[in-house]
């Protein structure tokens, strides 16, 4: 399901079969060298189909929440806490379990502190989403993705 | 007179050429839309109403169902895009075809064939253990409340065209 009226809708009414919420964590910069901003906005493409994927397939269970954005940095100490907060308010629904999907190594240091869990993957800095190769590996590790998500239901 | 002999066409006749030119161009102009529009079925092209090919050879198909991958083209009320969409395909033992919609009619997650080990031959849609058989029938005491909905099909040179999912009431 998706953060618009008709899902939600549907969510009012199907609140216990829906447990499971998914929140893609998006780097936002205007300051970076250009070759490194083209690949932050092939990036964010990447994880919108990701993220738009796994709702498909799991549309019944899963609520895909709007893409948290914050300014790319090292220091994620205060976006921990404000996630956190999210966190708390999608935990008081009968959510079992929070995702943040996202390609950005930084969460991984403050993890440990990060209520939900954080599914981090790397990515290739920058392609062509039209390629044949490109879609191939995309899928694939959609695929993985999945899988993982259906582990945690077991 | 030497010069009434270069006139060879008379004001008369010029008259009457020019009227009969312009009055054929007139009729001309009247009758070719009447005439395209007479002969406009035969100029369509070959589009099979809202069934879409799915590229898929029907002599492919065998009694064990197969993901089937095709593209519709879907205009909402902002946005027109292209969706892909997947069917379930597969020859009944009668061999008639049948192209079952994947989407679980519980709460609409994908529904896999046989990729659960505890079920084998089945459908099983992995968000609520929903269960369908081969037919697309639900199974009772799983969340789904009917049947998975079967795509309107069509074959036109051994290729397998689909249409709309239409939902199914429970047999």
């Amino acid at each position: 399901m998706k953060w618009n009226k008709k899902d939600m809708q549907k969510y009012v009414q199907a609140k216990e079969y829906v447990d499971t919420a998914i929140i893609p964590l998006v780097p936002f910069s205007f300051n970076k060298p250009d070759e490194e901003q083209i690949g932050l906005t092939f990036q964010n493409e990447v994880l919108e189909l990701f993220v738009d994927r796994v709702e498909r397939d799991f549309t019944g269970r899963v609520f895909q929440l709007p893409s948290y954005t914050y300014i790319m940095s090292n220091q994620l100490e205060h976006e921990v806490d404000r996630l956190n907060a999210f966190y708390q308010q999608i935990n008081e629904q009968p959510f079992k379990h929070t995702f943040y999907l996202t390609f950005d190594s930084s969460w991984k240091r403050v993890e440990p502190k990060l209520e939900g869990n954080l599914i981090w993957t790397p990515v290739m800095k920058d392609g062509d989403l039209t390629s044949k190769e490109t879609q191939k590996i995309v899928m694939d590790q959609i695929k993985q993705i999945t899988e993982l998500i259906r582990n945690y239901w077991i | 007179m030497s010069q009434d002999k270069k006139n060879q066409v008379s004001r008369r006749q010029f008259l009457n050429y020019t009227l009969t030119g312009v009055g054929g161009f007139m009729a001309a102009g009247m009758l070719a839309p009447m005439v395209r529009f007479a002969i406009d079925p035969v100029l369509q092209p070959k589009a099979q109403g809202d069934y879409v090919s799915t590229g898929k050879s029907v002599d492919e198909l065998t009694s064990e169902p197969q993901r089937v991958d095709f593209t519709i083209r879907q205009v909402d009320a902002w946005y027109e895009s292209d969706v892909s969409k997947v069917a379930w395909v597969y020859k009944q033992e009668d061999g008639s075809i049948l192209a079952l919609s994947p989407t679980c009619t519980h709460l609409g997650c994908f529904v896999g064939w046989n990729d659960n080990e505890n079920y084998p031959n089945m459908f099983y849609c992995p968000c609520h253990d929903g269960l369908y058989e081969k037919s697309g029938k639900n199974v009772p005491g799983t969340p789904p409340t009917a049947p998975l909905a079967a795509f309107e099909h069509d074959v036109k040179d051994g290729i397998l065209y689909l249409g709309k999912a239409i939902p199914r009431e429970e047999a």
